[in-house]
């Protein structure tokens, strides 16, 4: 009994010991927080005085003149980026490193903390979903409704669009919330040597030619793969619905509007162009060996090598692609880039269009998003970004770019008609096909069943058909037989 | 008056007792509560909604049951539970090569700990290294291919591991064996290392051989540990998510339902329909669990009236 006594006390020392510790931490916590209160109240008045020099009017993008403006400024800001390669000092073109080193030459006091991240899309979505998200970030695939509540406003459309291109593509009422960070344009990264080594010397311009092209190739050097499907990579796969719009109709409105309404949108049309053409070309090279033989394996950091030694003919990838593809090796002068092997009544058409686009934290201080203005307004006009990455430009003074599509047309889409903007989102979630939004599953399933056999193409198209038809009749949406 | 009571209460060793065991546990319930209850609340919650990750939650609608009509409608949802059998006979192969090499390993060995820790050692690697060591390992030409090659077997008669659907799903089950039984086995062999040693010679001098001391001492001795494997066994193989992850991403046949979930959920955005999936799978593996429970029951019925009547035995003369 005495023991048991002895064991309580002990207890109950310990735990009025662990009462203590617990009271402690509450002190202790009690403490930072008023700092923390004080150090908001600086931060007030360091707004306020930023308030007066902008006259109490949000701070946009067009006030803002490079080299003049805020070179001062003093204040870390945090950036969230999908290019890990570029943080890597391997890369073989301008590195992150050296973007913000340009950049602190010129904006000594405005610091940028970068992370990059390889599983960016999902990485994006759980910080934005958290609330507690970096001040500058790629942004990812959020409703246009809901731009506003994650992201502050670059200014109105009207003056946006004097300032960049494709200041439309993350806007919603009249406010534009994206600066994309470069542009691509959609076609074929092909190996030049492969393919005028097989005797095609002309680009194919028809799906007919583009097969043709692939089986010289493969009668030409049988270990060579003429078409690279990166099946095993998902990703990769999605990248073909990037040509179901402009590549397969020459028709601006296609993907974000007339695809929503068509009926049957997946039908064959009979002339080798809208979307059956596009995916009808990956069923056929599957179907008739014209790819990898074990696609399950594809290795993507492995492909890059392989083009550019001409192990690989091509691959349907954007233009994004060409930089890394030409780093991969030796052979840079080897690769080329061609468009889209459709044509829509004998001419060819490209999609070009932003990559991800720069939002910034709405919830940031007023001293942050002068920064991270003044930093994205750096990235677009002054880094070379966009000509470094083999892309479009996005600053309208500015029209350098390394991409030659002769006698092709480059066609930007135009977005949905107001009120629709999220339809197409929505007819994705209902279809599960996720066009242009990640649909991987579906189009790796097109090579599963065309490897198989046990699916032909037209059944393929008919379910999709059916699945489409079916999300619209959910959601009321109103279709137009044609 | 009360206000007394309560303080008298509180010096007592009954209060006092009540405030150190209420101490002791508020943190981990309350750890407890936050991150499995709280979200497990809320998941169960969204299953009655149409809603995407970022719908405010004004905008979500309701939808009543309508969700879980729908996983039992969806013909890919209950396809995918179907793959979970070649897991449930990986698992039970698992259990198996583990009884066996537990078994082995706890009877003196040459180099018998080399050998455990050599078995235990694949546990030990993330499984996401996993998938990548085995997505180079079936990949046409390398590792399995030229070993097979090496024992003569001719490259056409080998299958595309990963490729042709008769054989994928079996590749991807033979990883999770190969990662597992090492655990398994090193749980079996600390439960018959408690399995009181003079039995064996007691059962020697009676005559009996290994393979009868195995069934007599051995299983009755770990029944507990064994029952505990194969109900995590099971319940690990219907949510089994690594391997197809990792190594195909759940394409060409091999998506298990958790693989299926996580589409839903994160490319199709169908957050609703994903909880309600995860709610009828939970539903699905308590079903097991207690199926499983039973069959025990039955089984070791036997086995434990046996122990009891040895034991009186044991008392009586």
């Amino acid at each position: 009994m005495k023991k048991f006594s002895k064991l309580l006390c002990g207890v109950m020392t310990a735990a009025l010991l662990c009462g203590c510790g617990s009271t402690s931490t509450d002190a202790g916590k009690e403490a930072p927080a008023d700092n923390a209160t004080e150090a908001v109240t600086v931060e007030n008045e360091t707004t306020e005085t930023a308030d007066a020099v902008s006259e109490d009017k949000a701070l946009t993008y067009a006030d803002i003149t490079l080299g003049e403006d805020y070179t001062d400024l003093e204040v870390t800001i945090s950036l969230l980026n999908n290019r890990t390669d570029l943080d890597n000092e391997t890369y073989g073109g301008t590195t992150w490193r050296e973007y913000l080193a340009a950049f602190n030459e010129e904006y000594p006091g405005i610091k940028v903390e970068l992370t990059t991240d390889t599983n960016y899309a999902e990485t994006a979505m759980t910080h934005l979903q958290s609330g507690d998200y970096e001040t500058v970030l790629m942004i990812p695939a959020v409703d246009k409704a809901d731009l506003s509540t994650y992201f502050m406003s670059y200014g109105d459309l009207a003056t946006m669009e004097t300032q960049i291109n494709y200041a439309t593509n993350k806007e919603y009422n009249g406010q534009v919330y994206g600066v994309p960070i470069t542009a691509t344009a959609q076609g074929v990264v092909y190996n030049k040597k492969v393919f005028a080594d097989a005797g095609v010397t002309e680009l194919p311009k028809t799906p007919e030619e583009f097969l043709a092209a692939l089986k010289a190739i493969k009668d030409n050097d049988p270990s060579i793969i003429p078409l690279y499907t990166n099946y095993a990579a998902g990703w990769t796969m999605g990248a073909w619905d990037d040509y179901i719009g402009i590549s397969a109709t020459g028709d601006v409105t296609y993907t974000n509007q007339k695809l929503l309404h068509t009926e049957n949108p997946f039908k064959d049309y009979g002339d080798d162009t809208h979307p059956y053409a596009i995916y009808k070309i990956l069923y056929d090279a599957v179907a008739q060996g014209l790819t990898e033989e074990d696609y399950t394996t594809t290795d993507w950091e492995g492909c890059k090598g392989m083009i550019n030694n001409g192990q690989i003919g091509c691959m349907v990838l954007g233009s994004w692609s060409y930089p890394q593809m030409e780093a991969a090796g030796e052979n840079a002068e080897n690769i080329g880039y061609m468009p889209f092997p459709v044509s829509v009544d004998g001419k060819q058409y490209a999609l070009c269009g932003p990559d991800y686009c720069f939002g910034i934290n709405a919830n940031a201080t007023d001293d942050e998003k002068a920064g991270a203005l003044v930093f994205v307004k750096w990235m677009t006009e002054k880094s070379n970004y966009s000509y470094n990455e083999d892309g479009l430009p996005i600053a309208k003074s500015k029209t350098e770019t390394k991409l030659v599509f002769d006698g092709v047309e480059l066609l930007e889409e135009v977005p949905a008609v107001a009120g629709e903007e999220d339809l197409l989102n929505e007819l994705n979630a209902e279809s599960e096909l996720n066009i242009r939004n990640a649909g991987d599953t579906k189009v790796q399933q097109i090579i599963e069943h065309a490897s198989m056999q046990d699916m032909t193409f037209d059944e393929i198209m008919d379910d999709w058909n059916k699945r489409w038809s079916d999300a619209q009749d959910t959601l009321g949406v109103t279709v137009d037989a044609e | 008056m009360s206000d007394f009571k309560l303080k008298k209460w509180a010096r007592s060793r009954r209060g006092q007792q009540f405030f150190v065991c209420f101490s002791f546990m508020v943190l981990p319930l309350l750890l407890l509560f936050v991150f499995t209850y709280l979200p497990f609340g809320q998941m169960v919650q969204f299953s009655f909604y149409k809603m995407k990750y970022l719908t405010p939650p004004d905008k979500r609608v309701f939808v009543g049951f309508q969700n879980y009509i729908d996983v039992f409608k969806r013909d890919d949802c209950f396809k995918a539970l179907k793959l979970s059998l070649y897991y449930c006979v990986g698992a039970l192969v698992q259990l198996v090569i583990a009884l066996y090499f537990a078994t082995i390993l706890s009877f003196k060995v040459r180099g018998g700990n080399f050998f455990k820790g050599l078995m235990f050692f694949p546990y030990l690697i993330s499984g996401i290294a996993i998938g990548f060591i085995f997505k180079f390992f079936y990949t046409r030409g390398f590792v399995l291919d030229t070993v097979l090659g090496f024992l003569g077997v001719n490259e056409s008669n080998i299958p595309y591991w990963l490729k042709d659907q008769a054989v994928n799903n079996w590749s991807l089950v033979a990883t999770s064996v190969w990662r597992y039984f090492g655990q398994n086995m090193v749980l079996f062999i600390g439960a018959i290392m408690s399995v009181d040693s003079d039995l064996y010679e007691a059962a020697a001098l009676d005559g009996a051989n290994r393979w009868e001391q195995f069934k007599h001492i051995i299983i009755p001795g770990i029944k507990t540990i064994l029952t505990l494997n194969v109900i995590l066994s099971i319940t690990g193989s219907l949510s089994a998510f690594e391997p197809p992850y990792v190594i195909t991403g759940g394409s060409n046949g091999t998506g298990t339902y958790f693989v299926i979930m996580n589409e839903i959920a994160h490319v199709s955005q169908k957050v609703g329909l994903a909880s309600a999936m995860a709610v009828v799978l939970l539903m699905i593996i308590f079903g097991c669990t207690i199926l499983q429970k039973l069959f025990f029951k039955y089984v070791f019925k036997d086995v434990d009236s046996q122990d009891e009547v040895s034991s009186k035995r044991r008392k009586n003369p």
